[in-house]
């Protein structure tokens, strides 16, 4: 797909011309993050990741250090850090789950509003999952959607900042801070930089909406 | 949305750093496109990513 953007696949309805430029550099964050949180990264991702360039901005310098890392990175040492990070035996290091930022516990009132916001936005589980949908790798992807129209028609920015505001805003950035000072974390250090400013940065963007 | 403001938002964006990520090689989240195409749009039906379901997958207990 030759687009501006370079060679740029978004598995969305809408097509990239109804949405601004700077609007898909948001869904690309989105889902870039969304990939190296749902999975251990394969060698495609890795290959992908040490290929970005970042400029001198924080969030750049951050894009930056993660290719560097990602450069020298086996997929079987980023597999055996994703899983001390995230899976563990019983547990990883971090709980990414908005719940469990949020009240301590999984299973909570957070998860409950967000299954309510995802049945009124046309976004639907797998009926055969039954862990909790707010891992923060699903919110991105939920959030990459909305912005590109995965779900159905793009979701204007209004309703991307409540979505935001409701299920991010309150609990990612600490997420991404914890992210990055995990004790297990060498490739997700600046994967935690560049979460952590990328949702201060969404956080400013949506206070210009006015 | 005035057009100064639309301006301002567009080159905050830009200036923050995201600009980065233009000309970057593929970004999709692990969905495959094929997937979400076979649900034809309808009003009140739910959409499923593969790649919901694959976090869900991966993150059982």
């Amino acid at each position: 797909m030759g687009r501006a953007q370079g060679a740029v696949t978004l598995a969305a309805e809408a097509s990239i011309d109804e949405i601004q430029p700077e609007e898909c550099l948001r869904a690309h964050q989105y889902q870039l993050l969304a990939r190296f949180l749902a999975a251990p990264p394969d060698a495609a991702l890795l290959r992908l990741a040490s290929g970005l360039e970042g400029d001198r901005t924080e969030f750049g310098e951050a894009l930056g250090a993660l290719a560097r890392v990602a450069a020298r990175l086996t997929p079987e040492a980023a597999s055996r850090e994703y899983h001390a990070l995230f899976i563990g035996v019983v547990r990883g290091e971090l709980l990414p789950y908005g719940s469990y930022y949020r009240t301590g516990f999984l299973y909570e009132q957070p998860l409950a509003e967000l299954r309510k916001d995802m049945a009124r936005l046309g976004i639907a589980r797998a009926d055969d999952v039954k862990e909790p949908e707010d891992h923060i790798a699903a919110l991105c992807d939920m959030m990459a959607g909305l912005i590109t129209g995965a779900f159905g028609a793009p979701v204007g920015l209004a309703g991307q900042r409540i979505f935001f505001e409701t299920h991010l805003a309150p609990w990612a950035g600490r997420f991404f801070a914890d992210l990055e000072g995990a004790r297990a974390a060498t490739l997700y250090t600046p994967i935690g930089t560049m979460g952590r400013v990328f949702m201060a940065i969404e956080q400013t963007a949506f206070g210009m909406e006015r | 949305m005035k057009q100064e403001q639309v301006t301002k938002r567009r080159d905050f964006l830009k200036l923050a750093g995201l600009g980065s990520l233009s000309g970057a090689a593929v970004v999709a989240a692990g969905a495959v496109p094929a997937e979400a195409k076979s649900e034809p749009p309808q009003g009140e039906g739910y959409r499923e990513t593969a790649h919901v379901k694959k976090v869900y997958e991966l993150a059982r207990f």
